[in-house]
């Protein structure tokens, strides 16, 4: 096999104290690269990675103030911003390891603690860039959704490798829960954890179990991971799935909030934590979560207007449980002029904006203000600025109406 | 002011000591750059690996502490052991270089086994330096199983633990308190399936001849 050669492949760097960017930059230059580009925090590194991909990311975990590493990490592979065949290696100190390794849905390929020499880093890529030759079928294959290759490639290799075997496992136990041949996975992921206690395998282990129904198996599984480290937040998230899969949405939404405790930059979890909470009719929490999570997206690949709309439905929900703080309608206006700032274009959006704010003043008893929205609204959708109501948004009205007489 | 645990006030300042020597690492990476002359060169790496010592040995207090404080979550996972030691050797052999000492190792090239990487990396590095301080000529790291056990141990060709109780009153008066031992006992420990556990034990090495310490982790 030869060598991984630098000299054709790109990286990026994400770091945000300068001293380590300098010398870490320095160290990639004299591997050879062809071209290194610089981020210094994470909602820039997701600007770059739109429009390109990078052979090697090379990204410190601690990035400040915004999102970290493994947040960047976990959100960049969830919308495929990054191939597979991309290698992902983290900076961590000692203390931020763990938070890496506990990730058991989106590993990094590798990690490498500070303080680190310029051999010691040649060496862990060149490692990593190998494994990454050896998978390169694998990972072309996963990068085209196409799970039937990924698992026959994924056997050939774990055959002439066997330091790649737990590695292929994992990738055929996935596949087959993408394929939803959840049976099959289950066999993988059991024979895994027998014979290595790996985490990753007991967590796919629970995950066939949640998909084929074994509701009481999943919950105990996910339960049991959340015992053995509490690191392992994303089994947290399962089993707040698996809960309100059996309808114990209260116990549920107990969990997410530990969750969040744990984890709370994690936007995902945030409008999971909100929806749950809307759900079990804990406004006040709903409130909470989705103004962290309308906070949260503005720098994320999930920038969606849904996020915003959520966080003021949670707030007109609360105000027709009774008085509600002004600050409360201030969250309102300010999620609604960024509603306005990004998303406007959308008629449907504008419509769902208007008719919340018109729900928000009706519960507050200000029918004239409600009145003014439904004029502007309805100038707007006769310029086809704004959509004419669906059905039930139409009941909506009707029933604010109802309420004023 | 609520009083806060001593021991969590030194962790944390051995911690904010070690970020600032990570720093001053990053530096000298700068100061390798430069066209030094031999002596020069000579220097640097001996600061160098100072550091690097000294850095590797706050981590182990780091660990140490939250392994006596139940604050460490063992983190399992699969390593062959050709690679896990072929990786301590690299970063360990510029102080064994450093003393004019050869550190080597051997495991079988298939040996793989479950333990926490970190950890064991700590340990063995601890083991190391340790060796580094007795060792006549050679330093040598070994992987095997033993009735389910994955043993690693680090022998070398010193006068070995067996010790008079006068050359270990001279041992109280030099720089060792045991603290390292304690470190890889707890680290062994750590490591348990069902309900056995990790152990170390002290020994003579059959093939250097000097002190053997192995650390046994249940597969």
């Amino acid at each position: 096999m030869s060598k991984p050669n630098f000299s054709d492949k790109t990286a990026l760097l994400i770091e945000d104290m300068a001293e380590a960017r300098i010398m870490q930059k320095k160290m990639l230059n004299d591997f050879g690269f062809k071209s290194i580009e610089i981020a210094m925090k994470a909602e820039s590194a997701i600007e770059l990675l739109r429009s390109r991909s990078y052979d090697v990311i090379l990204s410190d975990y601690n990035l400040g103030n915004g999102k970290d590493g493994q947040q960047l990490l976990e959100e960049v592979r969830h919308s495929h911003l990054i191939p597979n065949t991309s290698t992902y290696l983290m900076v961590t100190a000692e203390t931020s390891t763990e938070m890496v390794m506990g990730a058991i849905e989106y590993a990094p390929d590798g990690y490498i603690t500070k303080p680190f020499s310029q051999a010691m880093l040649e060496r862990r890529l060149l490692k990593l860039l190998e494994n990454k030759e050896l998978l390169l079928k694998v990972n072309k294959a996963l990068d085209k959704s196409d799970y039937e290759t990924a698992i026959n490639e994924a056997k050939i290799v774990s055959e002439k490798h066997p330091a790649l075997i737990s590695r292929c496992n994992r990738i055929v136990g996935d596949s087959l829960i993408s394929l939803e041949r959840y049976k099959e996975a289950l066999t993988v992921f059991r024979t895994c954890r027998k014979e290595s206690r790996m985490p990753w395998a007991a967590f796919g282990e629970a995950k066939c179990h949640y998909f084929i129904g074994n509701i009481d198996k999943a919950e105990s599984k996910f339960r049991q991971l959340t015992l053995d480290n509490k690191f392992f937040v994303s089994a947290y998230d399962w089993l707040a799935k698996t809960l309100v899969k059996k309808g114990e949405h209260e116990e549920a939404q107990a969990i997410l909030v530990d969750a969040v405790g744990r984890s709370p930059k994690n936007l995902m979890r945030q409008i999971e934590l909100g929806k749950l909470s809307l759900e079990v009719r804990d406004n006040l929490m709903a409130e909470m979560s989705f103004r962290r999570a309308v906070f949260l997206a503005k720098h994320s690949c999930f920038n969606d207007a849904e996020v915003y709309i959520q966080h003021m439905a949670s707030i007109v929900a609360l105000a027709r449980e009774g008085d509600i703080p002004s600050r409360q309608i201030d969250n309102f206006q300010t999620t609604l002029n960024k509603v306005h700032q990004n998303f406007f274009k959308s008629p449907e959006v504008r419509t769902e904006a208007y008719l919340l704010e018109m729900e928000l003043y009706s519960a507050l008893g200000d029918n004239k203000t409600m009145n003014q929205i439904e004029e502007v609204w309805n100038h707007e959708i006769e310029a086809g600025q704004a959509s004419a109501p669906s059905a039930t948004a139409q009941k909506r009205v009707d029933h604010l109406k109802s309420l004023k007489s | 002011m609520d009083k806060i645990d001593i021991s969590t006030i030194l962790a944390s300042a051995i911690h904010e000591s070690k970020n600032h020597l990570g720093t001053i690492l990053y530096q000298l990476e700068s100061l390798k750059r430069l066209n030094l002359d031999q002596e020069g060169q000579k220097s640097l790496r001996k600061v160098e690996e100072g550091m690097k010592q000294l850095n590797d040995e706050w981590v182990e207090y780091l660990y140490l502490y939250r392994l006596a404080s139940d604050g460490y979550e063992v983190l399992y996972d699969c390593h062959a052991l050709e690679e896990f030691l072929d990786d301590q050797v690299f970063a360990l052999t510029p102080s064994a270089t450093a003393k004019n000492l050869l550190l080597e190792f051997n495991a079988d090239q298939s040996l793989t086994a479950v333990f926490d990487e970190r950890l064991m990396t700590s340990v063995v590095s601890t083991g190391v330096y340790n060796a580094l301080r007795f060792a006549k000529t050679t330093i040598q790291i070994s992987a095997y199983l033993e009735n389910d056990y994955l043993v690693i141990a680090i022998e070398d060709d010193g006068k070995g633990f067996a010790q008079t109780a006068e050359e270990e009153d001279e041992l109280l008066f030099q720089t060792n308190t045991g603290l390292g031992l304690y470190f890889a006992d707890l680290s062994a420990q750590a490591h348990s399936v069902e309900d056995r556990k990790g152990f170390i034990s002290k020994a003579s090495s059959e093939a250097l001849g000097g002190a053997k310490l192995a650390i046994y982790l249940p597969q």
